[in-house]
């Protein structure tokens, strides 16, 4: 008898396993893990049904041409050399940009101060309720407010008209003005959710360094640039990138606001513009096209943003 | 352990189920079945206006009254902008209705696509209440390939001239567009010369939708020609056409013709219309709603399209099809149904009292002349005269409104006639090639 083998009758007799011999799981433990399964099934179902096989279908169709009814026939890359010389896209992918560009640091900027300002009030709440609605409130419903604010009769043309003595401005058919109505609505939806969120990140702030700073004769300013925005950096991190990768994917706001991205295709978006086209025009191997297109600027972003952040984000020692 | 490994599979099922369920019931709808008592169900989709919509439910009330043995079920669609694109998610799909409306715009896909019911055969069956020739033919347009019929129009809206004698009198125009028609004297010459008129008066001239009807309908009516009878566009090889369409953007550029689509959000063409701020708006009969709501029809009258010599020429008519689904399960039933509706009662009953468009059959034009306006019978010639879009434009999903947008560069100045008409000839070959 070797003496693993004594090993292993020892431990037959007395219920402990062996050394490296593998152990048993516990009952208890199978049954939470099968638990854990049901509970989650019903998000895993969910997600390979509506966003999994949707990925995988997009990605096939992309080489393909199909209408949506007829056979498929493989064209290769035609699809992405059509996207990519394809003007329309162009123009959506600059309008997106820029909304990108205007709304991200404007809205965060915005929010930061906002935070910074209900950070001490005691009515916090009932503020934070009031720049939280947009968030819960139905896209559409916030387009179509915003539609009727927009009209040339409506309270913000009248008093620009009134202020300024000018005509009064028709911000959803002008072309110069419709992008610029588009990034008002995002920013003023989004607000909300990124005060929460730095308001959160303020209050995480370790109270002792604001203390040592205060001691060292920090004013309120200097608190502010030199220790609290820093300290804030990580979450100002996460929510650009939210931000960003969410003004890329900017539809229902379009959709609703003006008609067929109008005028002139002013406010032709990305996700509208593979709408369009799958829908639209039914070339829905062209629209699968230019979304995977889309998802490798989205990730080209995301990774810019994270080469930023060892230059510009900073964490608490003892927090990371 | 037993009991507990029970619940696990249970929970599980029914989760599964659920959110599959969930998942899958919002893509539930489609065509109707057999019932077990004998009954059929028809179901069939349409978009329009809460009160074209009562009327649909009206005719299905009564259509069910007549054939008991037939359920009929609307799925309305309310912005015809979303319709399109949802009945090709339930064609692709399999849970399209048995019957449907497709836009004269989108129907040359569907046809291409072999989703639709051939429809001859069924037509001239006994049980027909629409036999093919009963139709007035120059709305047909791209709804029959290969001598098959696949749809067949609805009813019909002559893009007709509504003008405003309110309007007119304001700028010192004594004569009537109407009487002038009536008597040949209907010129482009007469109708610019009233624009201008409008013009120096501080109103708007004439309004006009932008589409194909629009561009199409002045060339046609200035006696060019925008496509040739092989389906080739020619218009910009066609020096009337490029000379009409010279003429028209210099109206539009000097603001003296105005594109509805793009006047300011809460002052749009309807407001404009009804408040006497414009002399000519060119749309539809449906324009009796308008002009009614506003509360002095009287003031209203319509008019056909100016000609160089006053003679009545083909203008465009706007339709919507019905077709059959060719995978409906209930075809007997949804052909009758289909046959009824587009049938002379059918069109009677959905079109009487002041409807929105005007008959596609013959025999039922007593509901466009109920005594408004004056000169209704003009919307009735000019059906039968004019002309649905072009086929080789209507069968690319998207090209119209392409084209549109080339025109409003037009109309803005951005483009002369001719550069217009050659970026149109451009994209209509372009996206036409091999079809």
């Amino acid at each position: 008898m070797t003496g693993s083998s004594v090993g292993i009758a020892d431990a037959a007799m007395t219920g402990v396993p062996a050394p490296g011999a593998p152990r048993a799981e516990a009952a208890w433990r199978r049954r939470d893990r099968r638990w854990g399964y049901v509970f989650v099934a019903p998000q895993m179902i969910g997600m390979g049904v509506f966003v999994l096989v949707p990925f995988i279908a997009a990605l096939v169709l992309a080489f393909a041409q199909w209408d949506g009814l007829t056979p498929l026939s493989w064209v290769g890359f035609d699809n992405f050399k059509t996207e990519l010389t394809d003007p329309l896209f162009g123009r959506a992918l600059v309008n997106t940009m820029l909304i990108a560009v205007v709304t991200v640091p404007i809205g965060l900027g915005l929010a930061v101060i906002v935070a910074v300002a209900l950070e001490r009030l005691k009515t916090r709440t009932l503020y934070l309720a009031l720049f939280f609605a947009p968030v819960i409130t139905s896209s559409i419903a916030v387009a179509m407010i915003w539609q009727q604010l927009f009209r040339t009769d409506g309270i913000i043309s009248r008093t620009i008209a009134a202020a300024f003595h000018v005509p009064a401005p028709d911000w959803l058919a002008d072309p110069h003005l419709a992008l610029i109505a588009v990034c008002i609505v995002t920013i003023w939806s989004s607000l909300g959710l990124n005060v929460v969120i730095f308001l959160a990140g303020l209050q995480n702030i370790s109270p002792s360094v604001i203390e040592a700073a205060r001691i060292d004769g920090a004013g309120a300013v200097a608190l502010f640039f030199r220790i609290r925005l820093p300290l804030l950096s990580p979450v100002i991190f996460f929510s650009s990138i939210i931000a960003f990768i969410s003004s890329l994917q900017t539809f229902d706001i379009v959709f609703v606001l003006v008609a067929n991205a109008g005028p002139d295709n002013a406010t032709r978006t990305i996700v509208y513009h593979i709408y369009d086209l799958g829908f639209g025009k039914t070339q829905f191997g062209v629209a699968s096209a230019a979304s995977i297109l889309l998802l490798i600027l989205t990730l080209v972003i995301t990774a810019i943003q994270f080469g930023f952040q060892k230059r510009f984000v900073h964490y608490e020692e003892g927090a990371a | 352990m037993l009991r507990s490994r029970k619940v696990l599979t249970i929970a599980t099922t029914v989760t599964a189920v659920t959110a599959l369920s969930l998942g899958l019931g919002a893509c539930s709808g489609g065509g109707g079945n057999g019932g077990s008592d004998g009954q059929q169900t028809v179901v069939w989709s349409t978009w329009g206006t809460p009160q074209e919509l009562t009327r649909y439910k009206e005719f299905d009330a009564q259509f069910m009254k007549d054939h008991p043995n037939i359920k009929v079920v609307l799925q309305p669609v309310a912005d015809y902008g979303d319709y399109h694109t949802k009945l090709l998610t339930e064609l692709a799909s399999g849970t399209a209705p048995d019957v449907f409306y497709i836009g004269d715009d989108q129907i040359g896909k569907f046809v291409n696509s072999n989703v639709l019911m051939p429809l001859n055969e069924l037509m001239s069956s006994k049980d027909s209440k629409t036999k093919p020739d009963d139709f007035a033919q120059g709305l047909l347009g791209a709804a029959e390939k290969d001598d098959k019929i696949l749809a067949e129009p609805n009813d019909s809206n002559p893009d007709a001239l509504w003008y405003d004698k309110v309007a007119l009198k304001k700028a010192g125009i004594t004569e009537d567009p109407a009487t002038l028609a009536s008597e040949g004297k209907w010129t482009t010459q007469k109708y610019l010369e009233m624009n201008d008129k409008l013009h120096a008066a501080g109103l708007t001239g004439s309004m006009f939708w932008n589409y194909w009807s629009t561009h199409w309908s002045w060339i046609s009516s200035q006696g060019g020609k925008a496509f040739d009878d092989n389906g080739d566009f020619v218009a910009n090889t066609d020096p009337t056409s490029v000379a009409a369409m010279d003429t028209f953007g210099k109206y539009f550029q000097d603001k003296t013709f105005v594109v509805a689509d793009t006047l300011p959000s809460g002052a749009g063409a309807d407001s404009v219309f009804v408040t006497h701020k414009a002399g000519f708006f060119i749309q539809g009969r449906y324009t009796i709603g308008t002009v009614k709501s506003a509360g002095d029809p009287q003031n209203y009258d319509v008019a056909p399209w100016p000609t160089p010599d006053g003679k009545a020429a083909p203008t465009g008519v706007a339709v919507s099809y019905l077709a059959i689904n060719d995978k409906t399960k209930v075809k007997d039933a949804a052909f009758t149904f289909w046959t009824n509706f587009l049938s002379k009662d059918g069109q009677t009953f959905r079109l009487k009292g002041s409807g929105n468009a005007v008959p596609s059959i013959k025999g039922a034009d007593s509901v466009v002349l109920d005594g408004y306006p004056d000169h209704a019978q003009t919307l009735l010639d000019m059906r039968d005269l004019g002309f649905e879009d072009y086929a080789t434009e209507a069968q690319v999903p998207g090209l119209s409104t392409d084209v549109s947008d080339i025109m409003l560069k037009l109309y803005q100045g951005k483009l002369t006639g001719q550069q217009a008409l050659d970026q149109s000839a451009q994209l209509i070959s372009s996206k036409t090639s091999g079809k």
